[in-house]
């Protein structure tokens, strides 16, 4: 599985960086770096829905507030 | 001209428990390309001091950039500067560097330590030829340039450093020269140079200067060429027409925004390839075969801007970006240390995510990053082209 996220002006100034930081921290939690491929993009054009998040193409909007629920939904749900 | 230029910078400290320092250092540019800097320490200190070398330094200056000889600056000064009515004397010492073309530099001196020249890394003691100006003893040297040639320009007070502190009888010139030959061998640009000396001069004093110093440096370089391409074109069409200018030019090639650097890797049909290493709270850089590197955009550069502001002033956040990898930190040492002359590429495309009245950043702000930019960069002494697409 590969998540993307928007590392652009706008995204970064709605928290990518928290967002990063946390997936990386859920990713190392369940022990899935294996299986998941975590990097970064410049501007995806979707300032608006900002942190802009992709998982597999699909496009996400992320808050740092809403990673874990995130993670937990798109993520650990669908390689379970 | 040959393809070498003159890097300067200067550092003052203050006597202590003076808000003004009574040195004063001024560079003048002339029309045919040389340079003029003047590095003068008026009598005593404080406001009388300040004002005394504040008119010596911006009188010659002006004078020589403007063709005048010699004499007439001396004979000049005499008349203008105010008398002290503790000393009944009109006195400011000072020391001008003239170069030529970047060919020749021609040294004059009045009553100033003596300049101390670095060829090949180590001191050259040049000829002086002593001459009588109004009655003033004032020696001139012509010296021919050549690459790495550093001369450094002092006030009495960095000889006097350390006098009843750390040392009996001051700092002694042989000793500078040691220091400065070391400091030298590491490639250190003048402005650097020049804090480094005033710097040890501030430590000798304990902190408490008991005169204002200053050093002048002129380091003579090899030009060197770098490209900084930031924004789409205001219309895209032209994207390859910038791609191929910029990436034409001789030297390094930075390219600024994240847009920008995807149109740039679809030009060079190469992967741009984004990390998520984050140093500070910069956005990361990414790589690009081909590009000597590349950042975000506006944060970014802003984050540039502020260094660079510092760097012309008070020089406070030099460690913060002089050892940092994060994209501004990286511009920075690229712009400031290596580059002498800078060809900016800049898109006037409008970024429809950035007109969110929500966000701290827009168009005009953008558009005045680079002015800011490029007029901090040419006080450091940088020639800049700015091309708009």
């Amino acid at each position: 599985m590969k998540i993307t996220v928007c590392i652009g002006s706008s995204c970064h100034i709605k928290g990518s960086r928290p967002v990063v930081e946390q997936l990386q921290a859920l990713i190392a939690e369940n022990d899935l770096g294996d299986r998941i491929e975590l990097g970064g993009t410049f501007c995806m054009g979707k300032c608006q829905q900002g942190v802009c998040v992709t998982v597999d193409g699909a496009l996400f909007s992320v808050s740092p507030e809403s990673v874990k629920e995130f993670f937990e939904k798109q993520v650990k749900a669908k390689l379970a | 001209m040959n393809d070498l230029c003159c890097d300067i910078g200067f550092k003052s400290i203050n006597h202590t428990g003076e808000q003004l320092c009574g040195d004063h250092v001024d560079i003048a540019e002339q029309e045919d390309g040389s340079t003029v800097i003047v590095l003068a320490d008026g009598l005593g200190s404080g406001v009388k001091a300040s004002i005394l070398s504040t008119l010596t330094s911006k009188i010659i200056s002006t004078m020589l950039a403007a063709g005048l000889s010699l004499e007439e600056c001396v004979e000049t000064i005499a008349a203008t500067l105010p008398v002290c009515s503790v000393r009944g004397v009109a006195y400011s010492t000072f020391t001008i560097l003239r170069i030529i073309q970047n060919r020749t530099a021609e040294v004059i001196q009045y009553d100033n330590p003596h300049v101390i020249l670095l060829r090949d890394d180590a001191n050259w003691d040049y000829p002086r030829q002593e001459m009588s100006i109004g009655g003033k003893q004032i020696y001139r040297s012509v010296i021919r340039l050549q690459e790495n040639d550093v001369f450094i320009a002092m006030s009495d007070g960095c000889p006097h450093a350390g006098i009843g502190v750390g040392y009996n009888f001051g700092w002694k010139r042989e000793d500078i020269i040691s220091y400065m030959e070391a400091m030298n061998l590491c490639g250190y640009s003048a402005k650097l140079l020049s804090t480094m000396l005033v710097d040890e001069c501030d430590r000798l004093y304990g902190e408490k200067p008991g005169d204002d110093a200053t050093s002048c440096v002129v380091r003579m370089r090899r030009r060197v060429p770098m490209n900084m391409l930031f924004g789409p074109p205001g219309n895209r069409d032209d994207t390859d027409r910038m791609m191929s200018l910029f990436f034409a030019k001789e030297g390094k090639h930075i390219i600024c925004g994240g847009t920008t650097s995807s149109l740039a890797a679809k030009w060079l049909n190469k992967p741009l390839r984004p990390s998520l290493n984050y140093e500070g709270d910069i956005p990361p850089i990414a790589k690009l075969e081909g590009v000597d590197l590349v950042t975000e955009g506006v944060i970014t550069v802003n984050r540039v801007v502020q260094y660079a502001q510092d760097f012309i002033g008070d020089n406070t956040c030099y460690d913060e970006w002089s050892n940092h990898k994060d994209g501004a930190s990286l511009i920075s040492q690229l712009l400031f240390e290596e580059a002498t002359d800078i060809n900016f590429y800049v898109g006037r495309a409008i970024n429809p995510a950035h007109q969110n009245p929500d966000l701290p950043i827009n168009f005009s702000i953008k558009m005045n990053l680079v002015q800011e930019l490029s007029a901090a960069l040419q006080k450091m002494g940088k020639r800049i082209k700015v091309s708009y697409f």
